[in-house]
C-alpha cells in the first residue's frame, strides 16, 4: 500500500482544522467565531506545520516532494494541468465576491450586564444600596407560607397584565410582541438570568427600563418600560418573586457578610 | 423473558378490552391534574372558572376564549357540533397565531395536555351530555389545490359575500368589517387572507374548508350550512337562474307567469332543503327522501368550498416575510434620470423590506392590541433625489372625522418616518431613543390620512415633545388607499439647505424607524405601533473595480506558479 505523503497529512490537518473551528467549534459547539480570530488560530496552526516539516531536512525535503513532483515530474502533467487553471479561477472567484460585497451597516456593541447605580431607587426614594437591598416580602416564604402565596398571585397577575406582551406566556422572552422588537426581551427561563442577579438588580431594570441604562449599556433601544410609572413598589417585588418561583430558579444573594 | 412477554401480551390484551374514554367528561374531580396546570397556566387569561375573564383578559383582543358556552372557533366537526378532544388537544399544542395564545407543546408534555382537555371540558355541560362524539366533517372529495380551482372560487368569492367583510382582496377591509362583534359583544375584526401565517387552527386548503363547514363558533363568520348558505339545495344552474330572477324583481321588472312558477319552485326546493338542514342539525330521524335532499345539497356546498378554500390559499405569499430583527437594511437602488412615480410599474422591480410593528405600551396612552403589524418599504434615488414607497394594510380608512373628547385630537390614519437628527459618529455612539428620541433628538416626517398630499416635518425630544419645524422641506408627495392597502409615495432631495433636516450620502447608513396609526383601532397620539431601529443606506453602484481585480488576480497566481515551476526547473537541471 502506498504510503500517504507528509504533505496529504499536513495538507489535511490544515482543511479538517478550518472546517472544525467554522462549523463545529462555530456552529454546533457554540456561536460562530469571527473571521479573524479563525485566521489567527489558521496562522498558529501553518506556523506549527511549518516548524515540524522543517526541523529535519530530510523531513523538509520528504515534505515538499509531492509539491516538487507536481510542478516538474512529467508522470503528473494532468494534476498540473487542472491545478494550473483551477488555483487562478478560484482566486478569481474570491477577489469578486469581496469586491461585489454589499456594505452593512454599524453595528450594535451592547453590554449585556449593564451596571447598576450604587443606591436602588423607586421613583426618587431610595430605598437601599443596590448590594444591601432586599424584596421586603422574600422573608414570607420562611415566616408565613400562606401570605408569600398571596405575593405570588399578585406576582402572576402582574406579571400576565403587563409583561407577558414581550416577555411572552412561558417566560421564555417569546411573547406575541417579541417578534419586532431588537433587542430581544428577556428569557427568565435561561438559566443565566435569574440565577446570575440579585432581587435588586431585577428591580432596577424593572423600576427604570430601557431608558434607565446606563449610557455605556449604549441605551435607547430596548423597549423595555419604565415600570415605575405604572406599578407600585409591592408590585415590582411581587413580579420578582413570580418569576423565580414559576421558573424554578433562585436569585442570586450573598452569603453572610459578603 | 416469558414473563415479560407475558406482561406485554396481557397488557395488549387490557388495551384491547379496556373501552377508550368515553366523550362525555365526567366531573371537574376526573382531571385534579388537569385543574393544577390549568390553574398554573391557563388561568390568568381563560379565568380560574373558564370564563375568559382571567386578570389579563382586558387588555387582549381577541379575547381569551370563555369555555363556559361550549363555542369553540377551530373544528373538524360540523356546524353547531362540540369539538373533538383531538381539535381541542391541538389548539393547545400550537396555539392560536396571530393571538396571544401560545404554543404549550414545549412546555406541557402530551399527558398534561391532555388531562387539560379533560378539564376545560367540565367548564362547560355539553360536553357531560353528550355521549356521543360530535360529527366531523368528510374530506373524502377534496377538490385539490389547481389554478382552475383558485379561479372558480375567486367567483364565489364574491357571490357568497365574503367581500362584504374580507374585503376584495382580502385584506379584512369590507365594509361591514368596523362593525362586527362577537357573540360576547367583543369587537372583533375579519381575518386579513392575505396573511395566512395567522390563521388560526392552519393554513391548508384543508384547514380553511374546516372553517368553511364547521364556522367558527362565536364569531361573525357563518357555517356555510342550511339557510346561512347562499341558495341551498340548487345545483349551479339553478343558482343561476334564481339569482337572475332575483335580480329582476330587485330592479321593479314584472315577471313572466311562467317565470313566477319557476323562481317559486326555486324557492320551495331551497326552503325544503333548509328545513332537512335544520333536522340533520338537531340530530333528529331524517326520512330517507329528506336525508338525500340534505345530501345532495351538502355536495353543491362542499364543492364549493373546495373552491374557495383553495382561492383563498393562493391569496397568501408561499412564505411568510423574514423577520431577521436588526439585519434588514432598506438599500435604497441607484437609478439614472428621473425617479418613478406612486404608480410607475419601475417599483415592480425592487422587492419591499419589511419592517414588523409592535403597539407602543411604554407610555399612556398604550396600543396592547396593534391592528397594523407591518410596514413595507422600498426606495429609488438618482444623483439629486431619493424616493421612497411605503405600504402598509389598514382595514379601515380614517380620515380626521372623529375626535378625542378630552384632547380635540383626532383619530385618523397616519405614520411617521423617523431618523437621528445628528449622524452616528460610529459604533459605540448611540442612536436616540426609537420611540420619538430623548436626549437626543430625532428628526420625522409625518404624514396624516386628511391631508392626503403633504408631509409635515417634525423636531421631537421624546414622545410628548414634538415640534413641527418652523422651516418645511420641499416634498413630493402622493397616496393612495384601495382595498385595505395604503400606499404613500414621498420624493425630496438628497440634500437640503435647512441644518435640521436629513442629509443623505451615498453609502452612508442611517437609522430609520416607523410609527404608524389607525384611528379604526383607537390610535391616537402614544397609542399607536412602532419599530425598533433598522438602517436606510443609498446603495452605492457597484463599483466596476469588480470586473478589472478579478482577472488580474488570476494572471497573477497564473504567473506565479509557472515562475514557481520554471525555479524549481532550472534548479533540477
Amino acid at each position: 500500500m502506498k504510503k500517504t505523503s507528509l504533505f496529504t497529512i499536513c495538507l489535511t490537518i490544515f482543511i479538517v482544522s478550518w472546517i472544525f473551528l467554522r462549523f463545529v467549534m462555530g456552529g454546533i459547539i457554540s456561536a460562530p467565531i469571527p473571521n479573524s480570530v479563525i485566521a489567527m488560530y489558521m496562522g498558529l496552526i501553518l506556523i506549527a506545520i511549518l516548524v515540524h516539516v522543517s526541523v529535519e531536512d530530510s523531513r523538509f525535503t520528504e515534505f515538499l516532494r509531492p509539491v516538487h513532483e507536481t510542478l516538474v515530474d512529467d508522470s503528473k502533467r494532468t494534476r498540473r494541468l487542472v491545478l494550473v487553471i483551477l488555483i487562478p479561477l478560484l482566486m478569481c472567484g474570491f477577489s469578486y465576491t469581496h469586491i461585489a460585497q454589499k456594505t452593512s451597516p454599524l453595528g450594535d456593541p451592547r453590554q449585556a450586564h449593564p451596571k447598576p447605580p450604587l443606591e436602588l431607587t423607586y421613583k426618587d426614594i431610595v430605598i437601599d444600596t443596590m448590594q444591601d437591598a432586599q424584596n421586603p416580602y422574600r422573608h414570607y416564604e420562611k415566616d408565613d407560607p400562606e401570605l408569600f402565596k398571596e405575593h405570588v398571585d399578585n406576582g402572576r397577575r402582574v406579571y400576565y397584565q403587563n409583561c407577558f406582551y414581550c416577555h411572552g406566556d412561558h417566560l421564555d422572552g417569546k411573547g406575541h410582541f417579541a417578534t419586532a422588537l431588537n433587542p430581544l426581551p428577556a428569557n427568565f427561563q435561561d438559566p443565566g438570568i435569574i440565577p446570575n442577579y440579585q432581587e435588586s438588580f431585577f428591580f432596577w431594570r424593572i423600576s427604570k427600563g430601557g431608558p434607565g441604562l446606563p449610557p455605556a449599556g449604549t441605551p435607547w433601544n430596548t423597549a423595555m418600560p419604565i415600570w415605575e410609572d405604572f406599578l407600585t413598589q409591592e408590585e415590582i417585588w411581587d413580579v420578582i418573586i413570580f418569576l423565580s418561583e414559576y421558573t424554578g430558579y433562585t436569585y442570586r444573594t450573598f452569603g453572610e457578610g459578603h | 423473558m416469558r414473563i415479560t412477554m407475558l406482561t406485554f401480551t396481557s397488557l395488549l390484551i387490557l388495551a384491547c378490552v379496556v373501552p377508550h374514554p368515553s366523550y362525555a367528561q365526567e366531573t371537574p374531580e376526573g382531571s385534579l391534574i388537569g385543574k393544577q396546570i390549568y390553574d398554573k397556566s391557563c388561568a390568568h387569561c381563560h379565568g380560574l372558572e373558564g370564563r375568559g375573564d382571567g386578570s389579563a383578559a382586558e387588555n387582549l383582543l381577541p379575547r381569551p376564549r370563555d369555555f363556559t358556552r361550549g363555542l369553540y372557533k377551530i373544528r373538524s366537526t360540523e356546524s353547531g357540533q362540540l369539538p373533538t378532544d383531538k381539535d381541542l388537544f391541538d389548539i393547545i399544542t400550537v396555539g392560536m397565531p396571530g393571538t396571544s395564545m401560545p404554543e404549550w407543546e414545549t412546555s406541557l408534555d402530551v399527558k398534561e395536555r391532555e388531562e387539560v382537555v379533560k378539564y376545560i371540558k367540565t367548564f362547560y355541560s355539553g360536553f357531560q351530555e353528550n355521549e356521543n362524539p360530535p360529527r366531523e366533517i368528510s374530506l373524502d372529495d377534496k377538490i385539490p389545490y389547481s389554478q382552475e380551482s383558485v379561479e372558480i372560487g375567486k367567483d364565489l368569492y364574491v357571490e357568497l359575500g365574503c367581500v362584504e367583510c374580507h374585503g376584495k382582496l382580502g385584506r379584512g377591509d369590507g365594509t361591514s368589517a368596523p362593525t362586527l362583534v362577537d357573540a360576547w359583544d367583543f369587537k372583533t375584526w375579519p381575518a386579513n387572507l392575505t396573511e395566512n401565517w395567522n390563521f388560526r387552527g392552519g393554513s391548508d386548503s384543508e384547514d380553511i374548508f374546516k372553517r368553511f363547514i364547521g364556522g367558527i363558533a362565536g364569531s361573525p363568520m357563518p357555517a356555510f350550512q342550511g339557510d346561512t348558505f347562499y341558495h341551498f339545495g340548487l345545483t349551479a344552474e339553478q343558482s343561476e337562474q334564481y339569482a337572475t330572477l332575483e335580480k329582476k324583481v330587485e330592479d321593479g321588472e314584472e315577471l313572466t307567469t311562467e317565470e313566477e312558477e319557476r323562481a317559486a319552485q326555486y324557492f320551495e326546493i331551497n326552503d325544503t332543503a333548509a328545513t332537512a338542514a335544520l333536522d340533520w342539525a338537531e340530530g333528529l330521524e331524517m326520512s330517507p327522501e329528506t336525508l338525500k335532499i340534505y345530501n345532495d345539497a351538502m355536495k353543491v356546498v362542499y364543492e364549493k368550498s373546495w373552491h374557495l378554500a383553495n382561492y383563498v390559499k393562493s391569496l397568501s405569499p408561499e412564505k411568510r416575510p423574514d423577520f431577521a430583527i436588526g439585519k434588514h437594511v432598506l438599500r435604497s437602488q441607484y437609478l439614472q434620470g428621473e425617479l418613478p412615480a406612486l404608480t410607475d410599474e419601475t417599483w415592480n422591480t425592487l422587492d419591499y423590506s419589511y419592517y414588523p410593528l409592535i403597539g407602543q405600551i411604554v407610555v399612556e396612552p398604550r396600543q396592547f392590541n396593534p391592528s397594523i403589524d407591518a410596514v413595507n418599504v422600498k426606495s429609488f434615488y438618482n444623483d439629486t433625489e431619493v424616493a421612497f414607497l411605503f405600504s402598509w394594510d389598514d382595514k379601515t380608512h380614517n380620515t380626521s372625522e372623529e375626535e378625542n373628547e378630552e384632547t380635540g385630537k383626532t383619530y385618523e390614519d397616519a405614520i411617521a418616518i423617523q431618523f437621528p437628527v445628528k449622524p452616528r459618529k460610529g459604533p459605540t455612539d448611540p442612536k436616540p431613543y426609537f420611540i420619538f428620541g430623548g436626549r437626543k433628538p430625532v428628526y420625522l416626517w409625518q404624514w396624516k390620512a386628511s391631508a392626503p398630499d403633504t408631509l409635515t416635518e417634525l423636531t421631537a425630544k421624546g414622545i410628548n415633545n414634538v415640534e413641527e419645524q418652523e422651516v418645511q422641506g420641499d416634498f413630493a408627495v402622493e397616496s393612495d388607499y384601495t382595498d385595505g392597502r395604503y400606499m404613500l409615495w414621498v420624493k425630496r432631495s438628497l440634500k437640503t439647505d435647512d441644518k435640521k433636516d436629513l442629509q443623505l450620502d451615498v453609502a452612508t447608513f442611517v437609522p430609520i424607524a416607523f410609527s404608524v396609526w389607525d384611528g379604526g383601532n383607537g390610535d391616537i397620539d402614544t397609542k399607536r405601533v412602532i419599530s425598533s431601529w433598522y438602517s436606510f443606506v443609498l446603495e452605492p453602484l457597484p463599483s466596476t473595480r469588480r470586473f478589472i481585480y478579478p482577472p488580474l488576480v488570476a494572471l497573477l497566481s497564473f504567473g506565479l506558479l509557472v515562475g514557481l515551476r520554471r525555479i524549481v526547473q532550472r534548479r533540477n537541471s
